[in-house]
């Protein structure tokens, strides 16, 4: 188990050099692909570690993004605390959406949450006061940072917040999925009737697990409002929802590294199959596909399944000792 | 325009409006009820239906058709789908179809606008309907009369053929306990390629139909799944008699709401769908929670 932490350490060294090497448009995609890795984790704990299935994690993001964009534009306060406000927002009104659809399980749950992020969706669309209706919020600024630090409004400090937001949120993902509670979620995942007969309120515990991934995945949103510019209806469109569910997937979903590697496979093919040719969605869809067929366990599966497969001969060898 | 006359056209169109929405939802629910999928692809396949269509009714020079083969086309491209793809799928979990499926929308969304161009379609009515009728005293369109009509009929053969044709007996029995049919010497495969292709031909129908009076586009696909989702969730899933329900129900809020409260039209169909699930998790007249 050595070798994951120094990969993961690397990995983390190489993100962190980053801006002293990669020019500023490279930049700029690994900021997007930084925050869009954040919301996809966010949805693993769901996903991946209670087999909750959401149809509409859009719900947190835009939540997160609009409350950001609105306290930019609106207040004078700066941009950290705007973040920390909108992810605190976004995992109290997560209790409320998490009461409501953990009423119901399976694809019940699934079409419950994108009930809410429809309508979500539909207030964002006429609520124009608030949230500028089908326009959105534009020209949301990345504002001074408290005690007059300057670090932020530039692309690079940014940059570096937003890092730093997926690394704390990756730790405490990590704590969580590792402490007693996540041992719940797992039995929850496995077994959720035995995991009652043992005597756990299993309600209680889904509607945390929705409160805590609304909260990470509104602050993926959070970070997306100032880093764009700009939020709008499309943040809370169901087709986000889709592909954030397919970048958990690809990645490999219960891993919470999977699902920041998906969202990054997800972008970079993205980015490079639209600069190659205009079917790229084409492509994309045949990928999904292919990936479904001929590997299931997701990108991490196959990275890991590779590792474990070379390690192998020497297991056998020490069995027959 | 009298109150009455008003009344009237309103709820002619809202019915027409729960016409095309039944072929959407009847398909999503099919599928949903014989093989616990959710097919992302279904509002793909009622765009692809539409174009189909275009390309047909263009050929032939008859609506009529187009409103045939159309269908028979697009069913046929949904069961080689199953046949290819989703049939090596049945033992693995639900993410595995939500991926293909999704996967499967993209490509003929991408497909379509390679074959067709990038420009939404004009399909011209039928000229049977191509004018207007009266009703009491005020003009409407004949073509929106006919899709009620054709709604109405197809509702009709299907909860009979559903009731009392031998496939249909084998819908209804692949629904409740497959594995029962299978010992009885049925092969629940081809029940099931047969159900995802005729899934797949009631979206394409719904779409041809769709399509003279909201031109062949794009846009259809991703607006018109939600839709889909929303009555197949009301009604129940896997629930025939449901999706009329839910078909009717959407269709009444989006017409009623579009045109006496249209800022809150969008929400209320939400809060329909919020409502009905959060008092029955199943749907109206769905079974499982």
């Amino acid at each position: 188990m050595r070798w994951p932490r120094a990969l993961g350490l690397a990995f983390v060294a190489l993100l962190i050099a980053a801006p002293f090497g990669l020019p500023a448009f490279a930049m700029t995609l690994l900021t997007e692909l930084v925050i869009l890795g954040l919301f996809a984790m966010s949805l693993d704990l769901m996903v991946g570690y209670t087999r909750l299935i959401s149809f509409g994690h859009v719900a947190a993001y835009g939540l997160g993004a609009y409350a950001s964009g609105y306290m930019l534009l609106n207040t004078s306060l700066p941009l950290p605390f705007v973040v920390i406000l909108a992810t605190l927002l976004t995992g109290v009104i997560a209790i409320g959406v998490g009461w409501v659809c953990t009423l119901a399980t399976g694809v019940s749950f699934a079409m419950l949450t994108l009930a809410f992020a429809q309508l979500l969706y539909a207030i964002a669309f006429k609520w124009t006061s608030v949230t500028g209706g089908s326009d959105g919020l534009a020209g949301i600024p990345r504002r001074a940072g408290p005690m007059g630090l300057t670090l932020l409004t530039t692309k690079t400090g940014f940059y570096y917040f937003a890092l730093a937001c997926l690394i704390g949120s990756f730790l405490l993902c990590r704590k969580l999925v590792a402490s007693p509670f996540g041992a719940v979620l797992r039995g929850i995942r496995e077994n959720e009737a035995k995991t009652v007969s043992l005597g756990f309120n299993t309600r209680l515990y889904k509607i945390a697990v929705v409160a805590i991934a609304y909260a990470l995945g509104g602050l993926a949103g959070a970070l997306y409002a100032p880093f764009a510019g700009f939020a709008n209806t499309e943040l809370l469109f169901w087709l986000l929802s889709g592909q954030v569910l397919i970048m958990v997937i690809v990645g490999g979903s219960g891993t919470l590294i999977g699902p920041i590697l998906g969202a990054a496979f997800f972008l970079l093919l993205e980015h490079q199959l639209s600069s190659v040719t205009e079917a790229w969605a084409l492509f994309f869809g045949l990928i999904f596909i292919g990936f479904v067929l001929f590997a299931p366990e997701g990108i991490w599966g196959l990275a890991t399944g590779w590792v474990k497969r070379r390690e192998k001969p020497l297991a056998k060898v020490r069995l027959r000792d | 325009m009298s109150t009455l006359a008003l009344l009237l056209t309103q709820v002619v169109n809202a019915l027409s409006q729960s016409a095309l929405l039944f072929f959407l939802g009847v398909g999503l629910t099919l599928i949903f009820g014989i093989m616990r999928i959710v097919n992302f692809a279904h509002g793909a396949l009622y765009m692809l239906g539409a174009f189909v269509g275009y390309s047909l009714a263009h050929w032939a020079g008859t609506f009529w058709l187009a409103l045939v083969l159309a269908p028979l086309i697009v069913g046929a491209v949904g069961a080689a789908f199953e046949l290819g793809i989703l049939r090596r799928l049945y033992r693995r979990d639900a993410s595995a179809f939500l991926l293909v499926t999704f996967g499967l929308a993209l490509v003929v969304t991408e497909a379509v606008r390679l074959i067709w161009g990038p420009d939404a379609l004009q399909v011209p009515a039928p000229k049977l309907f191509s004018g207007v009728v009266f009703l009491l005293g005020e003009p409407f369109p004949a073509y929106r009369l006919f899709l009620v009509a054709a709604g109405a009929v197809m509702a009709i053969a299907i909860w009979q053929a559903l009731e009392r044709t031998r496939l249909g007996l084998l819908i209804r029995a692949t629904s409740q306990n497959a594995e029962m049919v299978h010992a009885l010497g049925i092969d629940v495969n081809l029940v099931r390629s047969g159900v995802f292709g005729i899934g797949c031909g009631l979206a394409a129908l719904g779409g041809v139909l769709a399509a003279p009076l909201v031109t062949a586009s794009h846009a259809m696909a991703s607006t018109v799944i939600i839709d889909a989702f929303v009555i197949v969730i009301i009604g129940g899933m896997g629930s025939f008699a449901g999706s009329l329900i839910g078909a009717l129900l959407v269709g009444f809020v989006q017409v009623f709401g579009n045109y006496y409260l249209p800022d809150f039209a969008l929400a209320f169909m939400y809060l329909l769908m919020l409502l009905v699930l959060v008092v029955r998790p199943g749907g109206l007249l769905g079974k499982e929670a």
